[in-house]
């Protein structure tokens, strides 16, 4: 009796350790691919797609481009191999790229553009054009056709791959010889689902040049192009998720150098200042024109200006003035988002954007709300595994030393973002990114 | 087989801690009966169970027993096949008892040190949390010297005063990564301080033969002052994190109410049922204030927001013979965790344990217990307010434990 309740007793508690084993085991589903077939993913964009960071595309940044974070979490779906055109171990550098030297006594960094080791095959000049800076070629499996640079508008001119060195590294042909549309050449071969973050361009290029340097793609043509560039995609079939447009004023190359600021530091010199002049566009409007006035808080200096250029003195009919001081003076537009080019600006995200969702609904796709994302990261941050990532420049982690593209921790955050939208439209489980094995900016 | 993944289970290293910090292994008797005690006369350790019970003990006692604890906790990230298991680390927990008194007398005291709270969680350096949390080896070392006095043949009251030692170091990973893109950042937070409370209990025995025990364990608020505040972090940024610095912290260890039965059906029989309600709604934050604070370096405020929990519990004890006594035993503990709260330092769940035990009398005056006692924290899903740490948390726990008594 008493061995009896002994091994009994004994039994109970082998049987609860052998019912838990050691240590516990979460059962999870099994992944899976939903209605969707990853089985060749192609990644459609620009710089945001093909990984480019701190200012340059080279290899640290590839790999860490969301179009492959997100193909490596489609491999557990049934997901195929994913190519990108890599820079080589020996020109990792790529195109060069901006490295965080320190700071400066009063805290503003110190940065430094890496040199060496670039993938800088040459310059070529074409005419009516400009210079092109050629890049060494890729050859081998692309899947992920990220140029750096591209525009929608873009898209359809053949010409394009010998002005563009990102996309003519991808070519065969050498510039000026390349004839292939990039809509073609991305279409070459089969896929099976694809991603597509395209029309930034239409809209930055214009923004980060302060208005100066480019112009925006018109809001019809935008349209045309873009259902052109889905239909093209969708032709066979296959689905996608496609990206909006960010505001582009959420993104901390807007952000970092404000009027504020400025005065606030010229003051200290001299207190008698009151404020800057820039010269502004006077109406919301691509055929406005362009006069001297006082900044205020709702104008945008680009992360491009140099401060220290306040006060040098500038010639003018009037004898040296310092410049940004005087309306004879003003900073250059190439600097200032001013209040006028913002709302302009807006104007046209917003209606590319419009075209985005509506063409989307149509052919059913996913869509990434790019704009909305990162507007409410800029609104209120984001907390991620205990990590508080805002759209500060440097001290938030998740934009790159250029202001514009994305961290390593930014990509792969986005990742989520993608994969979340991804599987809710597929009925997919695509697993997340571990967003904390990702770095944010690099510090000495 | 079976007892091959008996030992691995019993030697694999381990890991503490117990609903919220509270550990809760205060005698390998008790242990072995479903953690019962606060209306039973089982040994000394009624100098935690039920301090009003000591001078009810009709011998004098000297005991010490430790209870190694395995703390397996496993999370799987929302939206992930990934899962994450803590490494494998022993805790301690240790109880040693004095009881003395004139033969026949009224009165007798007692001294008890234990450790009922603490916690040794180690989830490593590159999990998906580990800017949450890398590691806590938390412990509280309770010192109580004990009186209790018999009123009546039914009736004994005592008290203890409690001065707890404390000490904590916390291991975080910081997002900041070297020039080489090593994510090198972390912060240690690393001291010890004190606090004090005090306990009483009441213990009587019914006509009915039923006896009853009602104690009060109060808060003790321990303060950590001065404790090393180190950060790991690239040289650009050491001006923002400075070196030395020090930290103050205040932990509220909750006070703990609880009313105990004995019944004795025959004379091989004991059963006992424990009911604890744990005041564990005091525990708002986990607050650091460093001594030096810069832009990049505030002081830190998690909010913890836990609520009172409750524990029943229940055991027996069977004498088969004059030297061999088989316990069993087990109970249900509420979560002292909200939603929203859970964290990796104690991802607390609801959870039940079953325990087993056996007593054995070497000699007249010695005794050997043995205990073990399985706990499993339910699967609990949580995206943590703060933090943003979303996934399900599982835990087992595995607490062998073993005891020598000598009483006279």
């Amino acid at each position: 009796m008493k061995t009896k309740f002994l091994k009994q007793h004994l039994y109970i508690i082998a049987g609860l350790l052998l019912l838990g084993a050691c240590k516990p085991e979460i059962n999870t589903p099994k992944p899976s691919r939903g209605s969707a077939d990853f089985s060749r993913f192609i990644a459609v964009g620009n710089s945001l797609t093909a990984g480019y960071a701190d200012g340059g595309l080279y290899l640290a940044g590839q790999q860490v481009s969301f179009p492959n974070l997100i193909a490596n979490q489609m491999k557990l779906v049934g997901g195929g191999p994913f190519s990108q055109p890599l820079f080589s171990a020996d020109q990792a550098n790529g195109s060069g790229y901006l490295s965080l030297a320190g700071f400066n006594a009063d805290g503003t960094p110190i940065i430094k553009q890496v040199t060496t080791n670039l993938a800088i095959r040459g310059v070529i000049t074409i005419p009516g054009f400009g210079n092109a800076t050629l890049y060494t070629k890729y050859t081998g499996e692309i899947n992920n056709y990220g140029v750096p640079g591209i525009k929608l508008q873009q898209i359809l001119y053949a010409p394009y791959g010998n002005l563009n060195g990102y996309f003519e590294r991808m070519l065969p042909g050498n510039s000026p010889t390349n004839a292939t549309t990039y809509l073609d050449f991305v279409t070459a071969k089969p896929f099976t689902f694809f991603s597509s973050w395209l029309g930034d361009n239409d809209a930055l290029s214009y923004a980060t040049s302060g208005g100066a340097g480019d112009v925006l793609t018109d809001k019809t043509q935008f349209n045309q192009l873009y259902q052109a560039l889905i239909a093209r995609l969708t032709a066979g079939g296959q689905k996608g998720v496609v990206a909006t447009v960010p505001d582009v004023t959420s993104i901390p190359y807007f952000n970092t150098v404000t009027v504020g600021a400025i005065v606030a530091g010229v003051q200290k010199a001299n207190p008698a200042v009151t404020g800057i002049y820039i010269n502004a566009l006077t109406s919301a409007s691509t055929s406005g024109t362009y006069a001297p006035r006082i900044a205020t808080a709702k104008d945008l200096i680009l992360l491009s200006f140099s401060t220290s250029k306040i006060g040098q003195p500038v010639t003018t009919q009037l004898g040296p003035l310092p410049y940004g001081l005087t309306p004879l003076t003003p900073i250059d537009s190439q600097y200032v988002l001013d209040q006028n080019e913002v709302t302009l600006t807006e104007d046209y995200v917003s209606s590319y954007n419009q075209t985005i969702k509506s063409v989307a609904v149509k052919y059913g796709l996913a869509v990434f709300d790019a704009f909305a994302y990162l507007n409410q990261i800029k609104a209120q941050g984001i907390a991620v595994n205990g990590v508080n990532l805002t759209s500060n420049y440097i001290s938030g982690g998740l934009f790159s030393l250029d202001g514009v593209h994305l961290t390593p921790q930014g990509y792969a955050f986005i990742s989520n973002g993608i994969i979340g939208v991804i599987n809710a439209k597929y009925g997919s489980s695509i697993p997340f990114v571990n967003v904390a094995n990702y770095t944010g900016i690099k510090f000495p | 087989m079976r007892k091959l993944v008996l030992i691995i289970c019993l030697f694999s290293p381990i890991l503490a801690l117990a609903q919220g910090f509270q550990v809760n292994l205060g005698g390998q008797q008790q242990i072995g009966m479903g953690h019962t005690g606060t209306g039973l006369l089982q040994d000394g350790a009624s100098v935690f169970f039920n301090p009003g019970a000591v001078a009810m003990l009709s011998e004098n006692y000297v005991q010490a027993g430790v209870s190694p604890l395995l703390f397996k906790s496993d999370f799987n990230p929302l939206n992930t096949s990934t899962q994450y298991h803590t490494a494998d680390k022993v805790a301690y927990p240790f109880n040693a008892y004095v009881v003395w008194g004139p033969k026949a007398s009224f009165w007798k005291i007692g001294l008890g040190v234990y450790t009922p709270f603490g916690g040794l969680t180690d989830w490593g350096n590159t999990w998906q949390g580990k800017y949450v949390l890398e590691s806590l080896d938390l412990k509280a070392i309770y010192f109580q010297p004990t009186l209790s006095i018999k009123l009546t043949d039914y009736l004994s009251i005592g008290g203890g005063f409690v001065y707890n030692h404390g000490s904590v170091d916390l291991k975080q990973a910081l997002p900041l990564s070297d020039a080489s893109g090593q994510q090198t950042g972390q912060a240690e937070l690393k001291g010890s301080g004190k606090g004090y409370g005090w306990n009483a209990g009441v213990y009587f025995k019914t006509e009915s033969g039923v006896s009853v025990g009602i104690t009060h364990r109060s808060q003790v608020t321990t303060t950590i002052s001065d404790g090393n505040a180190l950060f790991t972090v690239p040289g650009s940024l050491q001006s923002s994190f400075p070196q030395p610095n020090t930290f103050n912290a205040t932990i509220p260890l909750p006070a703990t109410n609880s009313i105990g039965f004995g019944f004795y059906p025959t004379k091989k029989w004991t059963l006992a049922l424990d009911v604890n309600v744990v005041g564990w709604s005091v525990y708002k934050a986990l607050a650091f204030d460093y001594k030096s604070n810069t832009p990049s370096l505030q002081d830190s405020y998690f909010p913890r927001n836990y609520k009172d929990a409750v524990v029943l519990r229940g055991g027996a004890q069977y004498k088969s013979s004059n030297n061999l006594s088989l316990r069993f035993g087990g109970g249900y503990a509420s979560t002292a965790v909200n939603d929203g709260y859970v964290t990796p330092e104690a991802p607390d769940a609801n959870r039940f344990y079953v325990t087993g035990g056996i007593g054995y009398r070497l000699g007249q005056h010695l005794n050997v217990d043995a205990s073990f006692e399985y706990e499993h924290l339910m699967a609990r899903t949580q995206t943590n307010s703060q933090s943003q740490l979303a996934g399900t948390f599982e835990t087992n726990v595995y607490i062998p434990g073993l005891s020598l008594s000598y009483h006279w």
